[in-house]
């Protein structure tokens, strides 16, 4: 995971960025929680909404190839994450893998629980690509999240930049001392660096805090946006939230 | 002549004993650019960080247009002092320019649109209309030093207080820097350890050291008294 | 795998975690603001930026892993429970929208056991063992890093108990597996936690000692909350031991245990060696308290001042 992915949203105009950057978020929500809710074996249901999240992908102006390569670091993770399951899920055993056995059950829980994390991989991707950092924000804001959290959100995100900044010439200082590349050295090292980001975030907010207390700040982070629902945003949200309600009830008919 | 900063007799010791000012004093007329001359360590910043009543007097007291720094009156003095730190990065800390240079106004409960239009309008002065939305981590060094200007300058403040401002600049960003600065009308104050540019932008030199007043005098006289530059490392002894 | 992705949990255990978290948050926020007042903003950022960073820095464990802090009870001690609460769930909800580490609709739970838990119970157990071992910089660090590593251990408790609500997996295995494998987490977590804080009470002493918030929990109530906590593991012991359908029965209740398990695990049964259930539950309890403690004493001599 690169925190440089944090502004790789693309300036691009398109049906899904003129709507408020909550509905926005609260679609990527809908879109992850529908699909983790799919009972196991729903795979219908499941095929519909990835092709829902196809659609919106390509409403949104997010080329195939980004959606892709975005997608695959997370996936592997989750990959990895789910063998397991190959091989913990009881059942009928299909073959071993040396003293491993493979069950059926276990291969398609293990396929159907990949199937979910890709909607939800592909809802949050497109979300990024559409939404910067500060419109995220103002979302958080919109929904109520306790004030000190997008307070801290707001000025931990530049800070995160400047700290990263720090902890890199950190490094390359301290590699540039040390020769030893054993992977204790190593371990040491990094140790080392993350106690010293530590305190030098501290010294940062600090200074922060001064530079803002110059500036009139009394405790409060006000807001400068602020945004109004549209109706072309409800519209879209609802359908949207049909669309997964129905998929789901669907699916829980029928199985 | 009305005196808008008034400094006596000024002495702070930070908590951990280190004396940082040891009675210092001097006033700046309205409309006056003084640059405050000091080496590294002789008190500059502590000084500055005074004058908008960041720091607590540990003896003496500072005044400004008239109103003394005390607790019940901060919010009044930062309205009329403007300090921008030695670091940008110290005072860019919100996600995109626009909001960091409406905080100020904000805080003061100027309206989020005027107070957005005022910002705009500001980061337009200073030749940055176009990337109000960006980071400041997107930004190069020099428009992160005006930006950071542009945070004080929107609340039209009567004092400028800058410490230390072209730290990193390259030759062509301080000449604009300097150029912007000479046709602001704002009475400044600037604290560096660069004598091209204390004596591009000001009149008069305040030279500190160790917590002392030790020279105020036209930056003229100061600049060719290469005794006093020595004696107070602003200059490296002739070969 | 601290950061459940999407797709592993049931709906039911999705909007039961959500909303057990969004409960606990809610009281964080109203309790965190009386905790920092006007310093919270610019301190709490510094503090999320700082997970945020050290979340990307990896630390190998050997064989091809590597794993990172956590941080709940580092966290925690320095800004007090609350308020840590509040930064790690920004840290989580971040992560979960912009980097897709742990899903979206599994925030809930990720927020439950690495925001709620890890800071909750660590800083619980942080107070209580600074209150048994007693005031000093070394003892901080001890209780710090012992602390650490029980939290990280519930931790992956709470997250085999989720998959197995889940229906994913099976409760022993994955109380096996991934409880297990927060064991070793764990270890990482608690050197690194006592080693960060070894560094910070060098550097900036202030900012530990004074962690907003604290009431020193005194020593007879943390005594006794240490002879009640003995009493209920010989309990729960002398109850695995007698009747190891007992557990069983409680999962299934639960839900936890919906299919059988394949074959014996090593949570099969508290077998007792010779002279009966009661001196194993004994012996056990025993065993881990003196464990505990040597621990906290052998880490408060000073081996982990980094
Ligand atoms: N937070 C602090 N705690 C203790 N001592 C400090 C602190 N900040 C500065 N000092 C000390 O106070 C003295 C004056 O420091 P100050 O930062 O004001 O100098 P300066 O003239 O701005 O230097 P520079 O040109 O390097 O910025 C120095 O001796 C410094 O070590
Ligand atoms: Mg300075």
């Amino acid at each position: 995971m690169s925190f440089r992915h944090v502004d790789q949203y693309a300036a691009v105009v398109s049906p899904v960025t003129r709507t408020v950057p909550t509905a926005r978020l609260l679609g990527t929500v809908t879109l992850a929680a529908g699909s983790a809710a799919l009972p196991f074996g729903a795979w219908m249901p499941l095929a519909v909404l990835f092709l829902a999240v196809l659609l919106i992908a390509r409403a949104a102006r997010v080329p195939a190839r980004q959606l892709f390569i975005r997608t695959t670091g997370p996936f592997v993770l989750v990959f990895l994450a789910s063998a397991g399951l190959l091989v913990l899920v009881p059942g009928e055993p299909l073959f071993t893998l040396g003293v491993l056995k493979v069950s059926s059950q276990g291969l398609e829980r293990f396929a159907f629980v990949l199937g979910r994390a890709s909607v939800a991989l592909s809802a949050a991707v497109i979300l990024v690509s559409t939404t910067s950092f500060p419109e995220l924000l103002h979302a958080f804001r919109e929904l109520r999240l306790p004030h000190v959290v997008t307070a801290s959100l707001g000025v931990g995100y530049r800070l995160l930049y400047i700290l990263v900044d720090e902890l890199e010439r950190l490094q390359r200082a301290a590699r540039s001392r040390n020769a030893g590349t054993g992977s204790t050295t190593r371990r040491r090292l990094l140790v080392g660096i993350t106690a010293a980001g530590l305190s030098r975030a501290f010294s940062r907010g600090e200074r922060t805090h001064r530079a803002m207390l110059a500036r009139g700040y009394a405790g409060d982070v006000p807001a400068l946006f602020s945004q109004s629902w549209d109706r072309r945003s409800t519209l879209a949200l609802v359908m949207l939230v049909l669309l997964v309600g129905i998929v789901l009830g669907g699916a829980h008919i029928l199985s | 002549m009305e005196m808008l900063v008034v400094v006596s007799d000024l002495s702070y010791r930070y908590p951990d004993g280190t004396a940082a000012l040891n009675g210092v004093s001097f006033a700046v007329a309205a409309g006056e650019r003084v640059a405050l001359l000091g080496p590294t360590g002789s008190g500059k910043s502590t000084l500055l960080q005074h004058l908008n009543g960041l720091l607590p007097a540990t003896a003496g007291s500072v005044a400004i247009a008239g109103i003394t720094v005390v607790p019940s009156t901060l919010r009044d003095v930062r309205r009329r002092v403007g300090l921008v730190f030695q670091d940008p990065n110290d005072q860019l800390f919100l996600p995109t320019l626009l909001e960091d240079v409406a905080f100020a106004p904000l805080n003061d409960g100027v309206p989020a649109h005027e107070a957005a239009h005022l910002a705009r309008e500001t980061l337009a002065e200073l030749g940055l209309a176009g990337v109000e939305h960006r980071a400041a981590h997107h930004l190069s060094g020099g428009e992160r030093r005006l930006a950071a200007l542009a945070t004080v300058l929107v609340s039209r403040p009567a004092v400028l207080v800058l410490d230390e401002p072209t730290g990193d600049l390259d030759a062509r960003s301080r000449r604009r820097l300097v150029g912007l600065l000479l046709r602001r009308e704002e009475t400044l104050l600037v604290a560096t350890h660069d004598l091209g540019i204390a004596e591009s932008l000001c009149r008069r030199g305040v030279v500190l050291h160790e917590g002392r007043v030790v020279a105020d005098a036209a930056l003229g006289d100061l600049l060719v008294d290469r005794a006093l530059l020595e004696r107070y490392g602003l200059a490296a002894p002739l070969e | 795998m601290a950061h459940i992705p999407d797709g592993f949990l049931s709906g039911t255990v999705m909007v039961g975690t959500a909303i057990a978290s969004g409960a606990a948050l809610a009281v964080a926020a109203r309790r965190s603001r009386r905790d920092l007042a006007e310093r919270e903003a610019p301190i709490l950022g510094a503090v999320t930026a700082f997970v945020f960073a050290s979340q990307m820095l990896n630390f190998p464990i050997g064989a091809g892993t590597s794993v990172h802090l956590l941080g709940g009870v580092l966290v925690g001690a320095i800004v007090g429970p609350w308020s840590g609460m509040l930064v790690l769930f920004a840290v989580l909800l971040v992560q979960a929208l912009l980097f897709q580490d742990g899903g979206i609709a599994s925030l809930g739970a990720n927020t439950l056991n690495l925001s709620i838990i890890s800071v909750g119970a660590g800083v619980l157990l942080y107070r209580w063992f600074l209150a048994l071992v007693g005031v000093g910089d070394r003892r901080r660090v001890g209780a710090a890093a012992v602390a650490a590593f029980l939290s990280t251990v519930l931790v992956g408790g709470a997250v085999a108990v989720e998959l197995a609500a889940s229906g994913t997996i099976p409760i022993k295995p994955a109380l096996v597996v991934v409880g297990g494998g927060h064991i070793l987490v764990g270890v990482v977590e608690a050197v690194l936690t006592g080693a960060i804080l070894a560094t910070l009470l060098r550097v900036r002493p202030e900012l530990v000692t004074v962690s907003a918030g604290a009431r020193p929990v005194s020593r007879p109530l943390a005594l006794g909350v240490a002879g009640v906590t003995a009493l209920l593991a010989m309990a729960a012991g002398y109850v695995a031991s007698t009747r190891p359908d007992v557990l069983e029965a409680a999962a299934s209740r639960l839900g936890l245990a919906q299919q059988e398990s394949v074959g014996a695990t090593p949570f099969g049964d508290y077998g007792a060696p010779a002279s009966g259930a009661w001196a194993a539950a004994l012996i056990g309890v025993v065993v881990v308290f003196g464990l505990g403690w040597v621990v906290v004493r052998l880490l408060a001599r000073g081996r982990l001042r980094a």
